[in-house]
């Protein structure tokens, strides 16, 4: 009996001690993203100053140089504070896998702040062609091997007031009978509830 | 009985090897955070002296600077900016310096670490400081020196370094709030 009272009373020593250890981590891992954000805005602040610089030195060059590197610092930080708050909510939620993943973020946010600073701008990712072709197919109007959007009602190539009415009617008609507008009906710029109440 | 002995003996020996690699991984450790922290104190410590000499020839750029300028109170205000950041600086690089100095009497490695962190992003707020003050400079030369084509720039790089230092300071209180919470459960 008091050997099961002893593994009992280790048992819940360990828990304990375990979550302790546990909470100390996820605090150390908060208070370490912080300073990592904290040096990604003193990187922001050593290229505005590298900016500041380049503009007394006059260089043209330099000063386009400058821009581009201050520029994609502060879109490094940018992309920084939001993986810092899905941290933040990750760690509340006690959703390790999140918070992981964030941290991650936020390192690789660190980088290209680094990048930017130090080494090569970081370019956009060069588009595959799947991700070119799915590109096209976005608001072309249609065309051959194109997507068809259906045109803009609102924008009649045609300038008279007759022949947009008709358009415009014809959308609104259009509009209410479909789920989205189900209930209201297009009467010459009057909109109607479906029911008299 | 004899291979019961030796096997304990082995397990001893074992235990003691053990023992003794992780106070050297643990000693290897602690100094790589000491020299983690003494690094950023270097690069903090240089930018702080550039902005020093750059606080003292702006003290000469002053006296170039006619008093009925257009821009005179704004190199006013820019310098009132200066002398609030020259001053955190300094004592940030100060506490960076304090918190390294404790990394190796800390108790544990857990400690010593939080030690690091504060040491380091000291610096960081030591090195904003020093890059804000010596922006602001850059913008009293320009005037001295009638660089009007770049105030504009400096102005703004200037503006948007401010607002980058009050992240850095808010994160080092950040950093400070989330390791006090830590140790004062």
């Amino acid at each position: 009996m008091k050997k099961q009272q002893f593994i009992k009373k280790v048992t819940l020593i360990s828990i304990v001690t375990i979550m302790t250890t546990l909470l100390q981590a996820q605090a150390v891992n908060m208070a370490e993203a912080s300073g990592t954000l904290a040096g990604i805005a003193v990187m922001a602040v050593q290229a505005k100053a590298n900016l500041a610089n380049a503009a007394s030195s006059g260089d043209i060059d330099a000063i386009a140089d400058a821009i581009k590197r201050a520029d994609a610092v502060d879109s490094a930080m940018a992309s920084a504070q939001e993986a810092y708050s899905k941290m933040e909510r990750a760690s509340a939620g006690n959703d390790e896998d999140a918070a992981t993943a964030a941290a991650d973020d936020l390192e690789v946010a660190r980088q290209n702040a680094f990048d930017a600073l130090n080494g090569e701008v970081p370019e956009p990712t060069p588009q595959s062609k799947h991700d070119q072709w799915k590109e096209g197919q976005k608001n072309t109007g249609g065309g051959p091997g194109r997507a068809y959007d259906p045109p803009n009602i609102y924008d009649v190539p045609w300038q008279t007031e007759g022949l947009r009415g008709f358009y415009q009617g014809l959308f609104g008609n259009f509009w209410g009978a479909s789920s989205h507008g189900g209930g209201h009906q297009y009467h010459g710029g009057h909109e109607y509830d479906a029911t008299p109440e | 009985m004899k291979r019961q002995s030796c096997m304990a003996l082995i397990l001893a020996f074992g235990l003691v090897f053990i023992g003794g690699l992780s106070v050297v991984q643990a000693d290897e450790a602690i100094d790589q955070l000491v020299n983690d922290a003494n690094e950023s104190i270097a690069i903090a410590a240089a930018e702080v002296e550039e902005a020093r000499i750059a606080i003292e020839n702006g003290k000469q750029l002053m006296t170039q600077i006619p008093t009925d300028s257009e821009l005179i109170g704004e190199v006013k205000q820019m310098l009132f900016e200066v002398s609030k950041e020259w001053e955190l600086a300094i004592n940030a690089l100060e506490g960076a310096k304090q918190g390294a100095s404790k990394i190796v009497s800390a108790s544990n490695e857990e400690i010593a670490r939080d030690y690091k962190l504060l040491a380091t992003v000291n610096s960081g707020v030591a090195l904003a400081g020093a890059k804000v003050v010596q922006t602001g400079l850059l913008f009293v030369d320009a005037v001295a020196n009638n660089k009007t084509e770049s105030l504009d720039i400096i102005r703004m790089a200037m503006q948007d370094s401010l607002a980058a230092t009050s992240q850095v300071r808010f994160n080092y209180e950040r950093v400070k709030a989330l390791i006090a919470e830590k140790y004062s459960k």
